[in-house]
């Protein structure tokens, strides 16, 4: 194990930028992670960031049930973003598609069709303690001796 | 680098004209301008955004409450309809109609026969 | 109509300052916006086509997930439709307690509302206040339907669950709490000097505009549209209900306007505890055929939903209409157009609180 991983992998479970997606939800999920921001939750003393900028992100969060236009779109976001990454999805519309998947549905999911998915955080919608302890959860896992797994 | 934000929206826009509220509106003003239903669709699609399209008819519904009021046969060329309600045709061109209808009624056609024609006019200035 | 301009500048649909997708392409001319047109389908989902065809049992909760953020006013407006085309009734208390809800519901969409247009102009600090008063108000919808957001609290013939003394004791320590915050919160957006920069004659609906566009909620009201759904709902007649109107038509009026209907929200839930009958909480009735139009107030306007259903209770044909509708198209092609900054287009945007989950369903 070299000097410079053990740099990277410390300075990488205080620094967790985030960016959130909506490919089609109904907005539930996106404001539980909003609450996620506020003062009670205080998401940002994890070291966690909620950027909303793809270019700067770590770990993408999905919300939604894949609409057709994100089919394309979505895995160009994926691309965006550096390694190392990893998306969760939240909510049950990536996962299943919920209650909007049914006939005569426009949804195509799940997400997992079209991105590599770490991890689920079901629940319609989550709390916001879910949705933290999963990235906290999610992040270690993936980040830790990136470069070493890799090779 | 790939395009992929400029997409064909007509697929998209269609869905949203397929509701029950908006396919009453499509289905009155296609009838007022003595129009296919779907060719007037085509016509919405290509001259309004997504917004418009969302909001048919609810706008529609606000013409028929308060649009036109003063004039009949403004009420019948839906002049404030098509020009601010759904911008669909330059208030210019809006006007030449107006005005040749206008002045046919002047010259002795009787007001509905007018109408009907100034609406033919329309449909035309609407066609792609 | 297409112009000529310098530049058409696309906006979104992945945004910082956005919460939703959706694509405003503004063409400008220097910084000036000339008109705006929107792309959307990001969040078209299709569920009025799902809801055909479907027992009453399943829409109701489909009705709920049109909208996270107002979920309650959906369902009471499925409910109550289903209701008047059934004929049944609803026993007091529940209808008091069914306005309970609903008026928390719109206290914590307008807190959210007024957080998301703090945090667009990039005033942090009150955006985590309002923010964190907002979970107050989600602990108290919790505390008596035991989850955060889509509750399903009313059912056809009443409420699921009663407010225990205990509860209310707890919600109206929490009411007077809010009032507090709010007040303090209000008071800091109305004074401050550089909101006031970037939110005072920022971002105009003249009246005219909002009628042609059918503007509704407060996004009308703040241009001078005294109409508000809840001036002809019984429950709320019975509460000596008045709408709140300002004239400015501008970022700052629609903002301070949410603030005080939030002051008066918190009135109209102090009024119904105070009033609340004793009695049963749910009635009986079976869910029959009929064709209605049920309408009623979400935080963002007017709510309807065009029903007709058969006589198992299956809904046959079923339309909705969003308050986002009409205030989406109001904001892009009215607001929009002659705002002199690009730094102001998200801010207008922000401003009318769009719901695009609402706006395509």
């Amino acid at each position: 194990m070299s000097l410079l991983q053990d740099a990277k992998n410390w300075v990488r479970s205080r620094s967790i930028h985030v960016a959130y997606v909506d490919v089609g939800s109904c907005n539930g999920c996106d404001i539980e992670i909003l609450a996620c921001l506020a003062p009670r939750y205080d998401i940002e003393q994890y070291g966690i960031y909620v950027h909303n900028n793809p270019r700067e992100a770590d770990i993408l969060l999905v919300v939604g049930a894949m609409t057709p236009p994100w089919v394309e779109r979505l895995p160009a976001l994926w691309a965006k973003i550096p390694a190392p990454k990893a998306a969760i999805a939240i909510g049950n519309c990536p996962v299943s598609g919920c209650v909007y998947n049914r006939r005569e549905t426009y949804i195509l999911g799940p997400v997992a069709k079209y991105i590599p998915i770490a991890a689920e955080v079901p629940g319609c919608p989550p709390r916001p303690t879910e949705i933290l302890s999963a990235v906290l959860a999610v992040a270690p896992t993936v980040f830790r001796d990136y470069e070493v797994n890799r090779s | 680098m790939a395009i992929y934000q400029e997409k064909d929206l007509r697929e998209l826009k269609y869905h949203i004209l397929t509701s029950a509220r908006h396919d009453r509106a499509v289905r009155d003003l296609a009838g007022m301008l003595g129009m296919g239903v779907q060719p007037f669709r085509r016509i919405l699609i290509e001259r309004l955004d997504m917004q418009y399209l969302e909001n048919l008819a609810g706008r529609y519904e606000q013409w028929e409450a308060r649009g036109d009021r003063e004039d009949p046969l403004d009420r019948a060329l839906g002049r404030e309809l098509f020009t601010s309600y759904l911008p669909m045709v330059e208030p210019s061109g809006m006007e030449q109609i107006r005005a040749e209808a206008r002045a046919s009624v002047e010259a002795g056609t009787p007001p509905s026969e007018a109408a009907a024609r100034a609406r033919g006019r329309l449909a035309e200035v609407l066609r792609p | 109509m297409k112009r000529v301009v310098d530049v058409s500048i696309p906006l979104g649909p992945v945004h910082p300052c956005w919460k939703e997708p959706a694509r405003v392409k503004c063409e400008t001319r220097g910084e000036k916006v000339l008109s705006a047109e929107v792309e959307l389908g990001y969040m078209k989902k299709g569920i009025e086509r799902i809801m055909r065809g479907r027992p009453w049992q399943e829409v109701m909760f489909l009705a709920e997930r049109v909208c996270g953020i107002c979920s309650v006013i959906h369902n009471m407006v499925f409910i109550e439709g289903m209701e008047a085309v059934s004929g049944i009734t609803v026993p007091d208390r529940a209808a008091y307690l069914r306005v309970v809800m609903n008026e928390l519901d719109r206290i914590q969409s307008h807190l959210l509302a007024n957080f998301s247009y703090c945090y667009t102009i990039e005033h942090e600090t009150l955006a985590m206040y309002l923010l964190n008063t907002r979970e107050r108000a989600m602990d108290c919808m919790e505390r008596i339907a035991g989850v955060r957001v889509n509750k399903a609290y009313m059912i056809p013939g009443g409420v699921r669950f009663d407010l225990r003394d205990t509860d209310r004791a707890l919600l109206l320590a929490d009411l007077a709490h809010l009032e507090d915050s709010v007040h303090r919160y209000g008071r800091m957006f109305d004074t401050g000097p550089l909101i006031a920069t970037r939110s005072k004659g920022v971002g105009i609906l003249m009246q005219e505009q909002a009628r042609i566009a059918r503007a509704v909620g407060p996004t009308a009201r703040a241009s001078g549209i005294a109409e508000d759904v809840r001036l002809t709902h019984p429950t709320y007649r019975k509460l000596a209900f008045t709408p709140i109107v300002r004239t400015e038509g501008d970022n700052h009026a629609r903002i301070m306007l949410r603030f005080d209907e939030i002051f008066q929200s918190l009135g109209l839930i102090r009024q119904c505890l105070h009033d609340l009958p004793a009695g049963p909480i749910r009635g009986g009735g079976t869910c029959g055929a009929g064709e209605t139009v049920s309408r009623g107030e979400a935080p963002r306007g007017e709510l309807s939903y065009f029903i007709r259903s058969d006589e198992y209770g299956r809904i046959l044909d079923i339309a909705i209409r969003t308050p986002s509708i009409p205030n989406i198209d109001a904001c892009t092609h009215h607001m929009l157009p002659g705002v002199t900054s690009l730094a102001d287009v998200t801010s207008v945007f922000v401003s009318a609180d769009p719901c695009i989950a609402c706006n395509e369903r």
